[in-house]
């Protein structure tokens, strides 16, 4: 596995306890250079956990955290960015001062660390209100300060808690571009969130958490593989022709055919040919349904 | 990047963050001020000791002028000694305090007036006066004459041998040890309780877990206290170099053990005291749940800071009780005792190595412990946690 093509983060059997609360339990993930990876899961689910010991703000009683190869260490944290689940910066400071004072902490010298802060206020749209205090600002604005300050030491890795919520839609697309565009430019991306349409339009790849394990993770294609799938037949025929198929049971039957609940590792092929010796095959397609679909389906498994 | 990078980038935002505000600029004029008078006013006090004015009330008293100068000189007391018309005219200088005693000579007895009480001193001189007037008068009316038995008639001198005399500076010492215990009290109350309030802003309007995603615990910390400490220590060096200037202007020289001892003394045990205090401070500003909390928290932890002031006065009164001594040696009460103790000149050499080694130990205790609760409180929400929970649960 060379350096390009093998995962940037890579977090392996991560466990963490508070007390008698099992936050984590065998936590394994990967985001590779230029990827978008969301992370989905109920509240509690651990997502706040796994990210806050990605970025080394709590440290997990076991597991590793690695990135290109190498322990993560306060050097290569600098490089990071983070967007944390409840917003804070300080109320007080002015926009600017405060863009490059956290620049400054990764490691940016002052001159580097000014031009890069302005910059992104004026990429975000708060160029003409650098001087003012972070109060004055709206909540959404406070907001893409805060994005600002996760960006404005140009970090290879993006982890951002919740980054859409209390967005409005407009806002939800420029911070949607933002990621694409740093993305595209070879920066990894984990984030998470409770808008499940939005992962999948914004994410190749999720991680589906669930009691602090990995329920499921992988392309959403790769997610339905896993899942038993459903399959909608139509035949002009009798009922009964799919008695005897291995590993196919019939969910429900109406005037539109059958749903069929098909297991991983049945041939589709096989249950076509049934279904043409029953009779005329008016209808033959897998029900897709998207990220939201599958996710209840899997947490209900 | 360098930790101490980090720290020091930390430090700095603490410094101009604080010098933007118009809260540092007052204090440092006010504080310089304070130490200025508290310089000024003894020298000036000292200079209005003088004399002691004895009115000679009527031609009777002022006939006794000579014999009121023997006496005082045999006392060794300087006296002044205005004619007064009569009585009334007494009673006025002695009531506006331009008489400290007035004596007004009958034919056979005197009346002493004073404003409110007669120093026993000042009476001593004058019953020598009246009684050695009488004695010649006495002997003049017999027909004895006086140059016979002038010797007898004139006051032995007596002189006092003080085997450990007080310094002549006694009262700018009281002064100067209540005044360096009472600015360290405030110093570091308001400098330490400027920790704990940032820390505990930090901490719930959750700036905290964007700066700990760059920089360590240790780094937020060391930085923060650094940074405020150094705000302080600049004001506090303003108003140090501000007395010094005044001391060489008035020419008091009063300030004990002389202020080139006493300034840099007062300086060190401010950076000792607020390390221990802020440290401390920091740490149960990270265990408050909402900012306003910080200050009812941190009151318990600088209670030892007035007390050690108010210790300042027993140390006054009885510089040289052993009991006072050791527990100035008390870390949290060494910061306001110490250096009064030195303006008060009671401190041994081997004293100062010896406070030097029990702070820094201290210093290094209350850091390890103090970084270990930080680090588990800054980031829990909900209640107000103690030490303990912080401590247990730190990741």
């Amino acid at each position: 596995m060379t350096l390009d093509t093998g995962p940037a983060l890579s977090v392996s059997a991560l466990g963490k306890r508070f007390g008698e609360l099992v936050a984590l339990d065998g936590v394994a993930l990967s985001v590779g250079h230029g990827e978008i990876v969301g992370l989905v899961g109920r509240n509690g689910a651990g997502k706040t956990t796994a990210m806050r010991a990605v970025m080394g703000i709590l440290a997990p009683d076991r597991g590793t955290v690695t990135w290109d190869g190498q322990p993560v260490g306060d050097r290569a944290r600098l490089r990071f960015g983070y967007m944390p689940e409840e917003r804070g910066l300080y109320p007080q400071m002015r926009l600017l001062d405060q863009v490059v004072y956290f620049a400054r902490l990764h490691g940016l010298d002052p001159a580097a660390a000014v031009d890069s802060a302005r910059r992104w206020l004026d990429r975000l749209g708060l160029g003409e209100r650098a001087g003012e205090k972070l109060v004055a600002l709206s909540h959404g604005n406070q907001q893409r300060v805060q994005l600002a300050v996760a960006l404005v030491h140009s970090p290879e890795l993006l982890v951002l808690d919740e980054p859409f919520a209390g967005l409005d839609p407009e806002a939800v697309d420029s911070l949607s571009e933002v990621l694409f565009e740093r993305a595209a430019a070879g920066t990894a991306v984990l984030f998470s969130s409770h808008q499940l349409e939005l992962v999948e339009r914004v994410c190749r790849r999720v991680v589906i958490l669930e009691a602090g394990r990995v329920l499921a993770a992988g392309t959403l294609a790769e997610l339905r593989r896993e899942l038993p799938a459903q399959l909608r037949v139509k035949v002009d025929g009798p009922d009964g022709w799919t008695q005897g198929l291995a590993g196919v049971s019939v969910e429900r039957s109406d005037e539109d055919g059958v749903l069929l609940v098909v297991q991983p590792g049945t041939d589709p092929q096989t249950i076509l040919q049934a279904a043409l010796a029953a009779g005329p095959v008016e209808h033959f397609g897998f029900e897709s349904g998207g990220l939201l679909e599958l996710y209840r389906r899997m947490v209900s498994r | 990047m360098r930790r101490g990078a980090a720290t020091r980038v930390i430090a700095e935002r603490e410094i101009r963050e604080r010098l933007s505000g118009r809260v540092t600029r007052i204090v440092t004029v006010a504080t310089a001020i304070l130490v200025v008078a508290g310089i000024a006013i003894p020298g000036l006090v000292k200079s209005s000791a003088s004399a002691t004015r004895i009115g000679l009330v009527g031609s009777r008293s002022q006939a006794l002028a000579p014999a009121f100068e023997r006496a005082a000189k045999a006392a060794q007391v300087t006296v002044r000694l205005p004619d007064v018309a009569g009585v009334g005219a007494a009673r006025a200088l002695l009531d506006t305090g331009k008489l400290d005693a007035a004596i007004d000579m009958g034919a056979s007895s005197a009346t002493i007036e004073v404003k409110q009480s007669l120093s026993a001193q000042t009476r001593a001189v004058i019953a020598a006066a009246v009684d050695e007037a009488h004695f010649r008068s006495a002997l003049a009316k017999a027909g004895v004459p006086v140059a016979k038995v002038l010797p007898a008639v004139t006051p032995v001198p007596l002189t006092t041998v003080v085997l450990k005399p007080q310094p002549a500076d006694q009262d700018a010492r009281y002064v100067a040890a209540i005044f360096v215990g009472l600015l360290m009290y405030l110093a570091i109350t308001l400098y330490g309780t400027a920790v704990a309030t940032g820390v505990a802003q930090e901490k719930t309007s959750r700036t905290a877990e964007v700066l700990l995603s760059a920089v360590r615990p240790q780094q937020l910390l060391v930085g923060k206290v650094v940074g405020i400490g150094l705000v302080g220590l600049g004001q506090l060096a303003i108003a140090a170099i501000a007395g010094l200037l005044t001391n060489a202007a008035v020419h008091s020289a009063k300030i004990p053990g002389s202020v080139w001892v006493l300034m840099p003394a007062f300086l060190a045990f401010f950076v000792a005291g607020f390390a221990l205090y802020a440290f401390a401070l920091a740490a149960t500003g990270a265990l408050v749940a909402r900012p306003e909390e910080a200050q009812s928290a941190t009151l318990p932890l600088i209670m030892p800071l007035p007390i050690g002031y108010v210790l300042t006065f027993v140390a006054i009164g009885s510089p040289n009780a052993t009991w006072l001594r050791v527990v100035s040696w008390l870390p949290p009460l060494t910061p306001t005792l110490m250096p009064a103790r030195i303006a008060l000149g009671t401190v041994d050499w081997w004293e100062y190595p010896l406070v030097t080694v029990i702070m820094l130990a201290s210093i290094y205790g209350i850091v390890r412990v103090a970084s270990a609760v930080y680090a588990g409180g800054l980031l829990r929400g909900g209640e107000r946690l103690s030490w303990w929970t912080a401590l247990r649960g730190k990741d």
